[in-house]
């Protein structure tokens, strides 16, 4: 069934977080402001690559106005961050590695005596060599960038024989393929504001993907006891994976520390894009064979990625690529080699889809080239070599039984779009330079953190003192609809109206740790969460209703606002009389890790979300651009928790796959960034968006399977470039290797002369 | 002379008075020539409905009605308002403290995410449907492509813009 507002019904509910977005009147982090604020700075180094030979703060302390002026001296605890490796400075010492490196911060009076007092802080640098390419930074002769070398990470896996592998292929492609370093862009930059507590505890109001994580981090830079922190981080607008590291978290919270004052910080866009993460361009190379029918017999990838100056989660990211450059596909023998190198660019790190977006476009390419070999249909040569339910995870680890790629496969196969794929033109009349094709891709997305990753999830229901039904999750709404899934489940499993329901989100001082709100992972934990819960919170409600009301509890039912009788449909008694009865408050929780599979391999998923997108393009040979013209996706994930939520997830994602196909590629040159703003890095608009996006999502899952929705935030923006690409060799006769497209590869002389002609007709 | 002026800081510049009416309120504002509307409109009034983003006028996050235009308040000075009507997203509403049909369109279609484009996104619809109340699509897109949103792939959008026009051409 298609998924839009009517095949929806009821289930297509306006958000809780809808009415404040709509009217100006929800205050994001970033809007928050307290009297006697401070407004903070962070000073940059201009150079990606230097030692620093001596810093100067006098002439900047001494400006009437500045309350603190802060270097890596000031820092109380570890001068250091990184979720998974601490190897990032809040501020450096004596070496800066790129132009986001903060070297100093400072707090004053107003917004232009801290950007003012900036410029007098002397810092001197002596310049060192820039390594501004990974596959350099990996040869014998680069400079070092850290003590323990230039490779943050190697990641290698291997199966079966590669050699007699290939050596019994009748068909071997072979390829190298390039991604770009896309920014996030989420449209509110980093910041918030950062209050000293009169009882000296600290209270953060700044946008993160897990706010005990920054409460962990932050207790670490400042030497604070976790407990003296509160995090407090949602609304967020717009993460993307970008917000889930620290960023201007450390500055705020040692500056209002230090003046005792509340401190706000907001990055402009040049200071998030230098300092921000990106996702990690890669170069992927990649040697594929099958037999003289098509079956897929050895495969050998060799991954490179630009981590940039620090590590973040760039050893997680390698991870994901190398378990994902596999894919949904049965291979004998397979060898893959990942390199995830530290240089002197911009930093990357997480970002939706988490190096499977790299992985896709790279392995779909060589489906579709070795079909072309084998004069095979790419859909059927997929078909051919495609994982069974029961096979076992892409490292070999046991996996939870799934039919999604067989689903996802029929789908796209019976849809529409496909079907037109042999006459994309249909009558329609074009220029003789428009041409226009359709292409297809496919896609399986792990959820979760992996095996080896301390992945906790869990939350708690109570029945509050003013009768409201409360669930409270460790989770972030950054746009993704967590809340409107949340209350719609609610509604859905206890039978509660929306008055009924508090959700509480976003405040480690009220929340339980229910682990970070990303990898595609919160919906299915919520759900996880609620399953647990419901039969030990509705007892609790209907044991004491039945004392109340004289009446067996199993003759009762949690309803719309209140309990019912099982049989009856009147109200017996509110949820707000049930609160005011004197007694041991109503409440339980549980605690639990995200399902992981029982292998030793590090980063080995156990659940997966699969797609496959069908996309018809039309491709202009004067101009070399591509217009998307009409997309399909299905997308394999269990129940569709939330209509809405999931519809925009698959086209939010679809567009930030649009982008990093044809625009997106913050440009960098002798590691300084060349797009410093939205005028150059072009993300896509709605005149980009013209044609249809239809999602059909695939519900069904396996009879007996007790894991519920899988996720569905990244796994939309991961397939639709190689069905670009798929399209455009369709329409063209061109292979694209290299992302966002070249203009110029598209460009063709023919098409000129043609105008030319037409022209001079005229 | 204070120490920063002797070390040539920004020297809070010259305040002046500035009349214009904003969300249908006559206001006098001292602020400096040189401060730009956006930091008018959040940092002085505090209405943060109209969003920072990227300040150079091409995201349209700070987007307001100026005299019933869709302008970005980030470039827009202060002096430039002096006599003008400015309408920000708190005061689209209709006169009865209930939604402008386009805000409810949104609301309805789901036509956000984060919501931090929303506001300026809602100014341009507001603005387009005032000038041409059955826009095409070349229109639509004209509009709205100074208005990024990161999240919802614009799907939600053109859906709300669809649903507001049906509505109004309905509405009395």
């Amino acid at each position: 069934m298609l998924l839009n507002r009517e095949t929806s019904g009821k289930r297509w509910r306006i958000r809780p977080d809808g009415l404040g977005k709509v009217t100006g009147s929800l205050a994001y982090l970033t809007d928050m402001s307290a009297s006697g604020m401070l407004y903070g700075r962070v000073l940059r180094s201009p150079h990606p690559h230097a030692l620093i030979l001596s810093i100067c703060t006098e002439k900047a302390k001494q400006l009437e106005g500045v309350h603190a002026v802060l270097t890596h001296l000031d820092v109380p605890g570890l001068n250091r961050y990184g979720i998974a490796h601490q190897d990032q400075p809040v501020f450096c010492e004596n070496k800066v590695r790129y132009v986001g490196d903060a070297v100093a911060a400072v707090a004053a009076e107003t917004a232009e005596l801290a950007e003012y007092a900036l410029s007098l802080i002397e810092v001197d640098y002596e310049l060192l060599p820039i390594v501004d390419d990974a596959e350099l930074a990996l040869s014998q002769d680069a400079p070092l960038l850290h003590p323990q070398g230039n490779v943050l990470h190697r990641s290698q896996f291997s199966r079966g024989q590669l050699d007699s592998g290939f050596a019994a292929c009748s068909h071997i492609v072979e390829d190298t393929y390039f991604t770009p370093r896309q920014m996030h862009t989420y449209m509110e930059t980093e910041g918030g504001l950062f209050v000293p507590e009169e009882d000296g505890r600290l209270t953060v109001y700044s946008p993160t993907q897990h706010g005990f994580m920054d409460r962990l981090q932050l207790s670490r830079i400042a030497a604070m006891k976790q407990e003296r922190i509160r995090i407090v981080s949602s609304p967020i607008g717009g993460s993307f994976g970008g917000k889930d590291e620290l960023n201007v978290q450390p500055y705020g919270a040692l500056l209002a520390l230090k003046t005792n004052c509340p401190v706000k910080l907001h990055h402009s866009r040049w200071e998030s894009v230098r300092a921000g993460l990106k996702r990690h361009p890669m170069k992927i190379a990649m040697k594929t064979g099958t037999d003289a029918s098509g079956r897929l017999l050895a495969h050998q990838v060799r991954i490179i990625a630009d981590t940039g100056a620090y590590a973040t989660l760039g050893a997680e990211v390698l991870n994901f690529t190398v378990e994902h450059v596999l894919g949904p596909y049965r291979y004998e023998h397979v060898e893959v080699d990942g390199y995830s190198v530290y240089t002197n660019n911009g930093m990357s790190g997480e970002f939706r889809g988490f190096g499977g977006n790299q992985a896709i476009f790279a392995l779909e390419g060589q489906l579709d080239r070795l079909a072309e070999k084998l004069g095979m249909d790419p859909w059927e040569l997929r078909r051919l070599n495609m994982r069974m339910p029961d096979d076992s995870g892409p490292f070999g680890q046991p996996v939870v039984v799934t039919e999604g790629a067989m689903q996802v496969w029929n789908a796209a196969e019976a849809s529409g779009l496909w079907r037109e794929r042999s006459m994309p033109d249909g009558d329609q009349e074009r220029e003789p330079w428009i041409k226009v094709g359709i292409g297809s891709a496919f896609t399986m997305h792990g959820g979760g953190l992996g095996v080896g990753i301390p992945d906790p999830a869990g939350g708690r229901l109570s029945l509050a003192a003013d009768g409201c039904i409360e669930a409270i999750f460790g989770y972030e709404e950054f746009g993704q609809g967590l809340l409107a899934t949340l209350e719609l489940m609610l509604i859905e499993q206890f039978g509660l109206a929306e008055s009924d329901i508090r959700m509480i989100i976003g405040d480690t001082d009220l929340v339980p740790d229910s682990g970070s709100t990303t990898a595609s992972r919160a919906t299915s934990m919520m759900w996880k969460t609620l399953q647990n819960l419901k039969a030990p919170f509705t007892s609790q409600l209907l044991e004491r209703a039945a004392v109340l009301l004289g009446k067996a509890a199993d003759m009762l039912v949690m309803g719309a606002g209140g309990i019912y009788e099982t049989a009856g449909r009147s109200l017996l008694l509110t949820y707000k009389e049930l609160a005011e009865v004197e007694g041991e408050p109503i409440s339980c929780s549980t605690a639990f890790q995200f399902p992981t599979s029982d292998t030793a391999r590090t980063g080995a998923h156990f659940l997966y979300t699969y797609a496959a997108v069908v996309v018809k393009v039309e491709i202009n040979q004067l101009t070399g651009r591509v217009k998307v013209l009409d997309q399909y996706h299905a997308v394999a994930a269990g129940p569709v928790m939330n209509p809405q939520g999931f519809l925009g997830q698959i086209e939010g994602g679809s567009s930030m796959a649009l982008g990093f196909t044809v625009t997106e590629d913050a440009v960098m040159q002798q590691g300084q960034y060349m797009t410093k703003n939205l005028d150059t890095y072009l993300v896509p608009t709605i005149a980009e968006h013209r044609g249809t996006v239809t999602v059909e999502p695939i519900e069904h899952l396996p009879q007996g399977d007790s894991y519920g929705p899988r996720g569905i935030g990244e796994v939309g923006s991961v397939t639709l470039a190689p069905a670009i690409a798929a399209a455009i060799y369709k329409a063209v006769g061109i292979r694209v290797t290299k992302l966002p497209i070249e203009p110029e590869l598209l460009q063709n002389d023919c098409a000129f002369a043609f105008a030319e002609e037409a022209v001079s007709e005229r | 002379m204070s120490k920063h002026e002797m070390l040539g800081a920004p020297r809070g510049a010259e305040q002046s008075e500035l009349a214009c009416t904003i969300n249908g309120e006559e206001m006098k504002l001292e602020v400096a020539g040189s401060k730009r509307l956006l930091s008018v409109l959040r940092d002085d009034l505090a209405l943060t409905g109209t969003k920072r983003s990227c300040e150079i006028g091409r995201c349209g996050a700070c987007m307001v009605l100026v005299d019933g235009k869709p302008i970005n308040a980030c470039l827009t000075m202060a002096y430039q308002c002096a006599g003008k009507q400015i309408t920000t997203i708190e005061g689209i509403g209709a006169d009865d403290g209930g939604m402008d049909p386009v805000q409810r369109a949104f609301l309805e279609e789901g036509g956000f995410q984060c919501g931090y484009c929303t506001p300026g996104m809602i100014i341009s619809v507001k603005a387009l449907l005032e000038r041409s109340p059955d826009p095409s699509e070349d229109e639509m897109e004209e509009a709205l492509s100074g208005n990024i949103c990161r999240c919802t792939g614009y799907g939600g959008i053109k859906r709300a813009v669809e649903r507001a026009i049906e509505w109004r051409r309905k509405a009395p």
